[in-house]
């Protein structure tokens, strides 16, 4: 996909950078709050009951090619947007330097329940048509409610559990694992109490690697198999879905349709795809996220290695 | 007895006397004539049971021509050896021939084997129970006159018509024969194996009766072993036998009980020739070094008391005055074929008795192991591989780790149903098996005997090739079972694990020498397993072949168990490492160079009409044979909701491409394809200066194929 303007716009992009979080107007500690490399904000309130945030924003343009530019009257709207509550704020932030702006952008608790993008435009007079977008932000934040570090939330949880005395897992009691899905996340279950298992997905030891290897990927296959069919449930037309639902997406679609853009393909999925084959391509996306080919091969060499003979 | 006290043994003086008479082939009648005594009195002094007068005895040896005092000393006459010489025992009257040993043909012969089978009777015959049976293994290569002088001693040239005779090539054993003469004359070398045992027995007993020297000398399948024995079936000797091409042993032993009030040096050969014809005469294979005996026939020959002199030239002095015996084993080969040099041949028997006898030698603070084993290889006379002591720890680590660990006290105990695992690198589990021993079939009745073996776990290194074992013993703790345990739990650690059973376990109790002799009935001759031989089902009461299977299937359950590794307690102690690597939902970086089509490029403007006119080049992928479809769309950017998509008006092939309708057919061959289209004005969802436009390009769906 490439975007062109009808009118002149930055070659360039905004830089935006988040200075302080404040809770309530108590700031929280930046280090364990902000993770600058992954843009991310995670709110772990210890049992505190919060109404408002406040992030205090900086965005930078570059000044040169601003300056030098047919623009006028140059201004950044900082933008909070939640997909699932659909709650868009703008701010308009104040004049902090030349091609700088500062200020603060206000999440109140009630608007928002998971994932806040902060993002922004900068805009200006073309052609005297005010308020046109003219560049927009390199690298959006994110505001993560329920995460409790700031850095993402990018693994599916794993939770032990002994299926036979867990009520709603009692129905699986017999299988070694199984994947609950929810708004939330996913979750994979293993049943501890299926001897064994957890003494070959934790063991440590060197010559049973390969077997470890080997029972990871193939839980990982019906794990991911799973999750994909879960997540195009979810599809919309050219919408990714949000949350895990989209992050899976993103990286199952590229080897389910290779020869498709990742929306190309996304439409494809959202329109209820005609593909006979998909499951097959399904499989063969799951197997790839899970290393199966190679935790195979090393299985299959380590037989060869200790089926020797034996007295 | 004399009052001087020359000589306190009548007995000694009595098979000295024998002896004499054997040699001057003189009659007990003819010396009672002579000394005029009655035949009686010569008798009483043969048989020790009285002895002469000090003046008879200097009669006595006027009469045999012996010095003065001889009889005192006891010395043999310096010409004691030319008495000597090889006894062919004459073939069977009924003309019944034997073309080899059977005995020997029972094991799959080999070096090794006939080093645990010699070992094995040394550890048998322990003689002073708080000390350690030396075994000590020299190879020794000898040529030149050295070899020489060694045939002499033997009486080699004596013997070569009879081997060569015996050499017939279309028998196993006179292939064997005939190539060990052949490599003699060829390379001029001989190999002497020599085995010897220090505080051992040594070969007591008479010359033909029972006793262990007829047992080993004279008898083929006599164990005369009792008890603890490790070998039952009298075979292990044959081995010793086995190892020489020629069948060619010569024996020196020092005595634990005199023999004729003699107790060192007492020196014989035999040698096991197949049946031959030689110059007319028939034999039927087995011969003897020794003292000719008319008193048995023409063919006896008798062990004789060598002097120092002599056991040095026949390579078989001993290094001290501690009973046991000496074997050389003349012509030393390794039946297997397998080691050929010395230093082969060493490596072979030290291994073979790290094997077998780890558990021999293992020896605990302050005590000394049953077993000392070393092995030695020499060329005349200088030395090749230096003697090495056979260190258990350094060949079973593990095993021997357990072992000592069990005689010193030091084991982890399993007390009732207590789940005990190994969690250290060297702890040593220590769990009870009980074997229930049944009646023997001569007892009326009678409930089977409990006996308690014990099961000795630890780990072992995960660079052990033959890791994951259990190795059986009972008895002296040579190693009967040696079973690789399978079906074993994953995640358990490599292990060793060591049964003890019988009289292994050390406790002399009367339930563990039962569970000895049951065991001893169920191992076969190789002693290499305990089964459901004819032995134990013939001796005991029906079920015994039950009893051990679930004996054993009780040892290895136990050892799954014990190297179980423990479920931790916690219920969540989150993802195993192992699944974190496949579980990531963080985007992966785009590929560089994807595999569908993009846009790479898009130049344009608005035109008169507000219509965009665009120029846009499209990059595909490599490694296509078909041509790609793929729609243009051109899209109006929003900031939410679905981005309103515009029609084109007019789409124009520039390059590497064709148009069909709103479709283009892009050829696979070339990596780029440029089109240029004007948008249609009336599909515009807002006028097109006021927004910004998108352009990208998805497969068409069906491709107008």
């Amino acid at each position: 996909m490439r975007r062109i303007a009808p009118y002149p716009v930055l070659a360039d992009e905004v830089t935006l950078t988040v200075h302080e979080v404040r809770l309530d107007d108590v700031p929280l500690p930046y280090e364990s709050t902000v993770s600058e490399r992954d843009r991310r904000i995670a709110l772990h309130l210890v049992g505190k009951d919060w109404s408002t945030v406040r992030l205090v924003l900086r965005a930078a343009a570059p000044r040169h090619e601003l300056e030098a530019g047919p623009w006028k009257k140059a201004a950044f709207v900082a933008t909070a947007s939640e997909r699932r509550t659909n709650v868009h704020t703008a701010v308009k932030l104040d004049w902090g330097g030349p091609a700088e702006w500062v200020g603060e952008v206000e999440l109140h608790r009630d608007d928002h329940v998971d994932r806040v993008l902060i993002s922004g435009h900068l805009v200006a007079t073309v052609d005297d048509v005010e308020g046109r977008v003219i560049a927009d932000v390199a690298r959006p934040w994110t505001v993560d409610l329920q995460a409790n570090s700031p850095t993402p939330r990018d693994e599916i949880a794993v939770r032990w559990a002994d299926f036979a005395k867990v009520p709603q897992l009692k129905r699986h009691e017999e299988s070694p694992w199984t994947v609950s899905v929810t708004d939330e996340a996913p979750i994979l279950y293993l049943n501890s109490g299926f001897e064994g298992l957890r003494a070959v997905l934790t063991g440590t030891k060197a010559s049973d690697r390969p077997a470890r290897e080997l029972l990871a990927s193939q839980i990982a296959v019906s794990l991911w198999t799973t999750l994909f069919n879960e997540a195009i449930r979810h599809v919309e037309g050219t919408d990714w879905p949000d949350g895990w639902r989209g992050m899976a997406l993103r990286r199952m679609l590229p080897d389910v349709f290779p020869e498709r853009s990742p929306d190309d393909a996304l439409r494809e999925v959202g329109r209820g795809t005609t593909a006979p084959d998909l499951p097959t391509r399904v499989l063969h996306a799951a197997i790839k996220q899970a290393k199966a080919p190679r935790s195979l091969a090393n299985f299959i060499r380590s037989l060869q290695k200790t089926g020797s003979e034996d007295r | 007895m004399t009052q001087d006290g020359i000589t306190q043994d009548p007995e000694a003086f009595g098979a000295w006397l024998a002896r004499q008479l054997r040699r001057k082939g003189m009659s007990q009648s003819e010396l009672a004539a002579k000394l005029d005594v009655t035949r009686a009195a010569v008798s009483a002094w043969i048989t020790g049971r009285a002895m002469p007068r000090i003046e008879k005895i200097q009669a006595i040896e006027e009469v045999l021509g012996l010095a003065a005092g001889a009889s005192v000393t006891r010395d043999e006459a310096p010409e004691s050896s030319g008495f000597i010489r090889w006894q062919y025992r004459p073939a069977h009257i009924d003309g019944g021939r034997e073309l080899g040993n059977a005995a020997a043909f029972a094991f799959d012969s080999s070096l090794a084997v006939t080093a645990r089978e010699a070992a094995q009777n040394s550890l048998d015959e322990r003689f002073h129970p708080d000390r350690s049976v030396r075994v000590r293994f020299t190879l020794h290569e000898i040529s030149g006159e050295r070899l020489r002088r060694f045939q002499e001693a033997i009486l080699w040239d004596d013997l070569v018509p009879h081997i060569k005779a015996a050499g017939d090539t279309s028998q196993k054993v006179g292939r064997v024969l005939a190539n060990g003469l052949r490599e003699l004359g060829e390379n001029g070398t001989l190999l002497l194996l020599r085995i010897d045992d220090y505080n051992a027995h040594g070969l007591t007993g008479p010359e033909y009766d029972d006793g262990r020297f007829a047992a080993v000398v004279r008898r083929q399948l006599d164990s005369h072993k009792k008890g603890t024995a490790g070998g039952s079936f009298g075979l292990g000797k044959a081995t010793v036998w086995g190892a020489s091409q020629f069948g060619l042993v010569i024996m020196n032993s020092t005595l634990s009980e005199p023999f004729e009030g003699r107790r060192e040096r007492r020196v014989i050969g035999r040698i096991d020739l197949p049946w031959h014809k030689l110059d007319g005469e028939e034999y039927a294979g087995p011969a003897w070094l020794g003292e000719p005996d008319p008193t048995r026939g023409e063919a006896a020959a008798r062990s004789w008391w060598a002097t120092e002199r002599t056991v040095q030239e026949l390579y078989l002095a001993r290094e001290s005055s501690d009973p046991g015996t000496s074997f050389l084993i003349v012509g030393a080969y390794d039946p297997a074929g397998e080691a050929t040099t010395l230093e082969k041949l060493h490596a072979t028997l030290v291994q073979a008795l790290a094997t077998n006898f780890w558990a021999s030698m293992v020896s605990t603070e302050g005590t000394a192991p049953p077993l000392e084993a070393s092995v030695v290889a020499l060329r005349n006379g200088d030395v090749v591989v230096p003697e090495e002591r056979v260190n258990p720890h350094r060949y079973e680590p593990a095993r021997s780790r357990a072992l000592r660990a069990f005689l010193e006290g030091k084991t982890i105990k399993r007390e009732g149903d207590a789940d005990v695992r190994i969690t250290n690198a060297d702890d040593v589990v220590e769990v009870a098996v009980t074997l229930r021993v049944p009646r023997r079939k001569t007892e009326a009745k009678g409930d089977p005997i409990e006996h308690r073996a014990v099961l000795l776990v630890t780990p072992t290194t995960d660079s052990d090739e033959r890791a994951n074992h259990v190795v059986g013993m009972r008895g002296t703790r040579m190693t009967v079972l040696d079973r690789t345990v399978s079906r074993l739990p994953f995640g358990a650690v490599p292990f060793q694990a060591v049964l003890l059973a019988g009289t292994a376990t050390g406790r002399d109790l009367d339930e563990d020498a039962r569970a000895e002799e049951f065991l001893r009935a169920a191992e076969p001759p190789e002693h290499n397993a305990w089964k459901a031989t004819e032995d134990l089902t013939t001796t005991y009461a029906r079920g015994a072949a039950t009893r051990l299977r679930d004996f054993l299937g009780e040892v290895y359950a136990e050892v799954r168990r014990v190297v179980t590794p423990s479920e931790r307690a916690a219920s969540d102690d989150g993802p195993p490492a192992v699944l974190r690597e496949l579980m990531g939902l963080h985007p992966t970086p785009p590929p560089r160079r994807p595999g569908y089509p993009t846009v790479r490029s898009v130049t344009g403007e608005l035109n008169d009409e507000g219509a965009w006119r665009l120029r846009v080049e499209i990059r595909l992928p490599e490694e296509r044979r078909d041509p790609w479809f793929l729609r243009p769309i051109l899209r109006f950017a929003t900031r939410s909701g679905p981005k309103p998509e515009a029609r084109w008006a007019k789409l124009v092939a520039e390059s590497h491409c064709e148009v069909s309708g709103d479709v283009l057919i892009c050829d696979p061959n070339e990596r780029v394809a440029v089109f240029a289209g004007v948008s249609d004005v009336s599909s515009h969802p807002v006028p097109a200066h006021m927004a910004m436009a998108e352009v990208d390009v998805v497969q068409a769906k069906d491709g107008g194929r």
